[in-house]
């Protein structure tokens, strides 16, 4: 009988580890894709503290501001107008349902000019393949050294095209040994809830279902930020992430 | 025929005979033959990776082993799955072959020995258990290996078109330097992936890490050497115009300057 009793205790303790390291799995990333229909969104503004001189922006140009924006550095660009940060990318983490993941047709590109690569910052969905161009007469070489997704490395010689697909959630570096100074990143998220902020620091984020959501901010020399945001329906929250 | 030369041919067979014999023996690992290699990790595999491996390569497999101070270049860190001798394209993990090959081959110009004084079996037992150091190979899958068109002759013609390729289409000067001996202008700043610098290779010692045929020489460059800064040219050139440049980088080799020789 004690025999019993002692395997009926084992086989329920088993069970149940399975069942917590089954959850734990499933607990880790699950995203449903569901009909959004009343949404709300977000748009906002990210901006440098320590930043650019307002004083010095020429207003008699009229309309045409075209350095408008400062490099600090070449990770930092700053906006001269209001302070906004470039190259910021701006994402839902620990969203668990929303609209549905759509790959994009026409791959992003980025292209490597003068020996650096435009856009040096780019987010990407996850399966999203995208376009490495070499805009440059001379050789170049697209190296990344990931572990999840297959790393590549390929010399590229003018006008040459590289398609690669990112199938795993990671931050990318991608280098070129020759030049040793270039690079530019990757971000490959696995929620369709991001963007990257345009030069004067702006970004929106769409149809998102209402709740209480983590807006993480993420700079490649700046750092993360992390922000608790609201969304209601069919209403726009906005926000305003500074780095200090 | 007199009993004494009877004796002597005896003599000359047998010693040919014994030769022969031994010098199968030697050559036997060389010729990469069909192995069995366990998909498993075995207690045989688990012992010969911590009696011959690990005091190079780390008891998890991190390249941090008690002697891995002093050596360089570095042992590899098995935790990425980047292996730089394949067969496979750029960045695709290694196949067991590969593995095997690198083991009983080991890399000239490095502290990595041919492990022939192990049996066959030892060798492919250690296989699995650097596998099971990286979760790359759980998440994904080693590539078709890239075909190895036919070899064509080398002739002036085609040394010169390799000679083309090297210096204006390729740029291999850039790190390998004109005459080939490492020493090209972005020679100096090249680090591999784990941080480490690394020189690019010297053609001129004719000591090839991945091995000195032509058939290793193509494989090199089309598939690159993951985890180092080499790239691979495996969209750039036509299967004619990679025999080439085998050929040329062949004829870079000079073994009348090798101190080592």
């Amino acid at each position: 009988m004690k025999q019993f009793l002692f395997l009926g205790v084992l086989a329920v303790v088993f069970s149940c580890g399975n069942i917590l390291s089954a959850s734990d799995t499933s607990a880790k990333k699950v995203y449903t894709e569901i009909e959004v229909s009343e949404g709300g969104s977000i748009v906002g503004n990210v901006m440098f503290a320590g930043g650019a001189a307002i004083t010095e922006l020429n207003l008699h140009g009229g309309w045409d501001l075209g350095d408008s924006t400062k490099s600090l550095s070449e990770k930092v660009v700053v906006s001269k107008i209001n302070g906004g940060l470039k190259s910021v990318v701006v994402s839902l983490t620990d969203i668990s349902a929303g609209k549905k993941k759509v790959n994009p047709e026409i791959h992003p590109v980025i292209d490597q000019q003068k020996n650096s690569f435009i856009p040096r910052v780019t987010a990407i969905l996850v399966g999203t393949s995208v376009d490495i161009l070499n805009g440059d007469q001379e050789l170049h070489t697209v190296h990344t050294k990931t572990t999840r997704n297959q790393p590549f490395n390929y010399g590229a010689s003018y006008k040459m095209r590289i398609t690669k697909t990112f199938e795993y959630p990671e931050t990318i570096k991608l280098t070129c040994d020759v030049h040793k100074k270039s690079y530019a990143w990757i971000v490959v998220l696995d929620n369709p809830y991001f963007d990257v902020t345009d030069r004067n620091g702006y970004f929106e984020i769409c149809d998102i279902p209402p709740g209480a959501y983590k807006l993480q901010v993420w700079h490649e020399e700046l750092g993360n930020l992390e922000k608790e945001v609201t969304i209601h329906s069919k209403e726009i929250t906005k926000v305003e992430l500074v780095y200090s | 025929m007199k009993p004494k030369v009877l004796l002597s041919r005896v003599g000359l067979w047998s010693a040919m005979s014994v030769t022969s014999a031994a010098l199968m023996i030697t050559l036997a690992p060389l010729t990469a033959r069909a192995v069995s290699i366990p998909t498993e990790v075995t207690e045989e595999g688990k012992k010969t990776y911590s009696n011959y491996c690990a005091p190079c390569h780390g008891d998890e497999g991190k390249g941090d082993g008690s002697l891995a101070r002093s050596l360089l270049p570095k042992p590899r860190d098995f935790t990425r799955g980047a292996y730089k001798f394949r067969t496979t394209p750029s960045g695709s993990l290694p196949t067991d072959q590969d593995i095997y090959k690198t083991i009983s081959y080991g890399v000239p110009n490095s502290t990595m020995i041919p492990w022939d004084i192990l049996t066959e079996q030892q060798r492919a037992s250690v296989i699995p258990v650097l596998k099971s150091f990286s979760e790359a190979f759980e998440v994904r899958k080693p590539d078709a290996a890239v075909g190895v068109g036919l070899e064509t002759r080398p002739s002036e013609k085609t040394l010169a078109e390799g000679k083309k390729i090297y210096e204006e289409k390729l740029e291999c000067w850039k790190c390998h330097g004109v005459e080939g001996r490492g020493d090209g202008p972005s020679a100096s700043e090249q680090e591999d992936d784990f941080g480490f610098p690394i020189k690019p290779f010297d053609f001129t010692t004719g000591k090839f890490k991945g091995g000195n045929s032509s058939t290793d020489v193509y494989l090199r460059f089309t598939t690159g050497l993951n985890g180092t800064p080499m790239p691979s040219f495996a969209k750039e050139l036509t299967d004619e115009q990679r025999w080439s440049l085998t050929h040329y980088v062949l004829s870079l080799i000079k073994p009348e300057e090798c101190p080592h020789k």
